[in-house]
């Protein structure tokens, strides 16, 4: 019985808290593909050889192969465009929108989903300045929002905001490698 | 029989029901869940855990080159997730629910061992508990990386812990509070 009743406390403590939303999806496109009269969807299945070469860039490739930008068009030319991007931590997901402006400088990002335990560390991050970093930084440059904001955070905000720099990185080489195909 | 439900004491007899009465709530609002962001056919599983996207259906291997396809979307389109569990996130799952079915499989298994039953149908029953989350998450992996003909075994694996669930529920409130003798 003993056994039994630590086995419970013990799977309550792994259990993964829930998600939660802190910024709707439609919020975030409305934010990062301004004045977008519609919509595409445009969704890369990727080969082999360029999820490789994704992998090489940044050591990471979509699980499913298949990476989906989101293009705001004005009078019927791309003006912008935005994907959603998740990372995996021990804590579980967060969902990232990084958006890019038409030269394909980012133009912002947004912290869409965390999990009720990551909610107030990635709060206290935003709330120093995280995302701004990214802001007007080209798919080139590595994101370094964690080293700006870590001498004013705790230490698991600052864990967040390299969670959040990983996102923006592979967000960065998807766009880089593979936006322009036709 | 280890030990006898029907004549145990009254605080037993009143755990066991509350246990009973928790679970079966959480199994319906599982249910629900299910609905929600899986579904209850076999193609919809298998659109939640096979490879990505409706293409996917067809479209399992990665394509010699890069395949580029575009389409409209509105913007309530894009703020629909459509829910798709990957790789990582079925990794994730796994290592986060496998072990709280084992135990919630165990705390069933605990009131099958005071039933009045036989002793082949406490091994059935017990097996069953937990052959359940074993089909449940073999089902997953199979879509995932075999093939989405699977999901039928992850569909099995859930009306499975159904059915272990009610028999258990309805033989120890039927021996715990009618028949106690």
């Amino acid at each position: 019985m003993k056994a039994l009743v630590l086995g419970a406390a013990l799977a309550a403590l792994l259990h993964i808290t829930p998600t939660v939303v802190l910024v709707k999806r439609q919020d975030a496109v409305t934010r990062l593909l301004p004045g977008a009269e519609e919509f595409v969807a445009r969704e890369l299945h990727l080969s082999s050889a360029d999820s490789r070469r994704l992998h090489d860039a940044v050591g990471w490739e979509p699980p499913d192969g298949v990476v989906t930008f989101y293009v705001g068009k004005q009078r019927g030319q791309a003006s912008s465009a935005l994907v959603f991007m998740r990372i995996d931590s021990q804590h579980g997901p967060i969902e990232l929108a990084v958006g890019y402006d038409a030269r394909g400088a980012i133009r912002g990002v947004e912290v869409t989903k965390a999990t009720v335990e990551m909610k107030p560390w990635v709060l206290e991050a935003l709330r120093a300045g995280l995302t701004d970093s990214y802001r007007g930084n080209t798919t080139q440059q590595a994101p370094s929002g964690a080293e700006k904001v870590k001498p004013r955070v705790g230490a698991m905000p600052g864990y967040m905001a390299e969670l959040i720099d990983k996102g923006v990185m592979h967000a960065n080489a998807a766009y880089r490698l593979f936006y322009g195909r036709k | 029989m280890l030990y006898d439900l029907r004549n145990s004491d009254s605080l037993v007899r009143w755990l066991v029901t509350l246990l009973l009465a928790t679970l079966g709530t959480s199994y319906l609002f599982g249910a629900w869940m299910v609905g929600l962001y899986a579904g209850f056919t076999p193609r919809k599983v298998a659109e939640t855990y096979g490879p990505a996207g409706e293409t996917a259906m067809v479209m399992q291997m990665p394509p010699e080159t890069t395949l580029v396809t575009e389409r409209h979307v509105s913007m309530a389109e894009m703020d629909e997730e459509q829910h798709h569990v990957d790789l990582d996130l079925l990794v994730q799952d796994t290592h986060v629910h496998m072990p709280m079915y084992a135990v919630l499989a165990a705390c069933l298994s605990v009131i099958v061992l005071g039933l009045a039953i036989s002793r082949a149908a406490g091994l059935g029953i017990i097996t069953l508990l937990f052959a359940a989350p074993w089909l449940d998450f073999a089902g997953m992996w199979l879509t995932k990386l075999v093939s989405p003909h699977f999901a039928i075994v992850t569909l099995a694996g859930g009306w499975a812990m159904a059915l272990g669930y009610c028999l258990v529920a309805a033989l120890a409130t039927y021996q715990m509070w009618w028949r106690k003798s």
